[in-house]
């Protein structure tokens, strides 16, 4: 249990430090560029980790509607707009922002898609997130402006 | 056209910008999760990516036909900038070992939103992989504990068992 625990959290660092290096390269390429390199990186090592795994294509592959196949092209958009809006606005406030957009669309699709929801719980929950989001959005820290657009080595 | 400066664009526009990115995320999570529903996690994340690199190309090759890619003089990137996929890829295998244990869906999301918040709070404080510094304020953190606070009631008990 304790090492699942780890898993779990080390899933969200290396979320981040995957958002922060993207980041990085977008300050010397684009955001899109850098969205680019992220996905022929991630895939070029997945494919060989799945070549030593051995269980690159599934049976079921042929029954999967096209739809389902989006999720890579809505990923390059999330990816680009993470390594613009980290350059701008830091990286706790990306994680925030994004985590409050993921937590309240979640609900929505969940509405949507008639999954079971406990309101009470679920009301509340969005209310926090709403209100967490409305506090970061306090008056802007000064002093700022050249820090972060000179990218560092 | 100008390349405009990162701060010229006004900020409330930016963290909406974010805050939509997160949806996107949502979608992104769904698709992927009905792709591993036919195959498995890894399979899932394979075919994103690869997908995911075509589609780039696309976009890239459209701007570029719309004259919108610019050749700054930008300082270059070194050379650990290309492989943040590396990072992104591996947390699938994490997330997909975490959700097989006792934690579940909800409590591996739960727990990587936490690791993903409290690393953000380094990378700020520290400036880490080569992007600024930014002092933290009281009001990151209070906005940090309410956001967590209600996620963690949204994915803990907002579910009811199927």
């Amino acid at each position: 249990m304790t090492l699942a625990i780890l898993l779990a959290c080390s899933a969200g660092i290396l979320i981040g430090i995957s958002r922060q290096i993207n980041g990085r390269l977008s300050l010397s390429t684009s955001p899109l560029i850098a969205s680019f390199w992220n996905h022929l990186i991630g895939f070029s090592f997945l494919t060989v980790l799945s070549l030593g795994v051995g269980d690159l294509l599934p049976t079921g592959v042929g029954q999967v509607p096209w739809y389902d196949f989006l999720g890579g092209p809505v990923g390059v958009v999330f990816v680009a707009a993470g390594s613009w809006v980290i350059a701008r606005i830091g990286a706790v406030n990306t994680a925030l922002m994004m985590i409050g957009g993921q937590m309240v669309s979640g609900v929505v699709l969940d509405l949507a898609l008639s999954v079971p929801t406990a309101l009470g719980p679920t009301t509340i929950g969005v209310v926090l997130v709403l209100a967490g989001i409305a506090l970061s959005q306090g008056k802007r820290t000064q002093g700022k402006r050249r820090a972060e657009t000179t990218p560092r080595p | 056209m100008p390349v405009p400066l990162p701060l010229d664009q006004p900020r409330p526009l930016v963290f909406l910008a974010a805050f939509a990115t997160g949806g996107l995320l949502t979608l992104m999570v769904h698709f992927n999760g009905e792709l591993a529903r036919y195959g498995n996690p890894l399979f899932s994340s394979w075919t994103a990516h690869g997908t995911g690199t075509v589609a780039a190309i696309v976009f890239l090759g459209l701007l570029y036909r719309r004259g919108r890619i610019t050749s700054g003089e930008r300082p270059p990137a070194p050379l650990w900038a290309y492989l943040g996929g590396i990072s992104g890829a591996a947390t699938v295998m994490l997330t997909s070992t975490a959700v097989n244990s006792p934690l579940a869906l909800a409590g591996t999301l739960a727990l990587g939103l936490s690791g993903q918040a409290i690393f953000s709070l380094a990378a700020d404080q520290w400036g880490l992989f080569g992007l600024a510094k930014r002092r933290l304020t009281g009001r990151n953190l209070a906005a940090l504990a309410l956001i967590l606070g209600g996620s963690a009631l949204i994915i803990l008990e907002g579910r009811i068992p199927a």
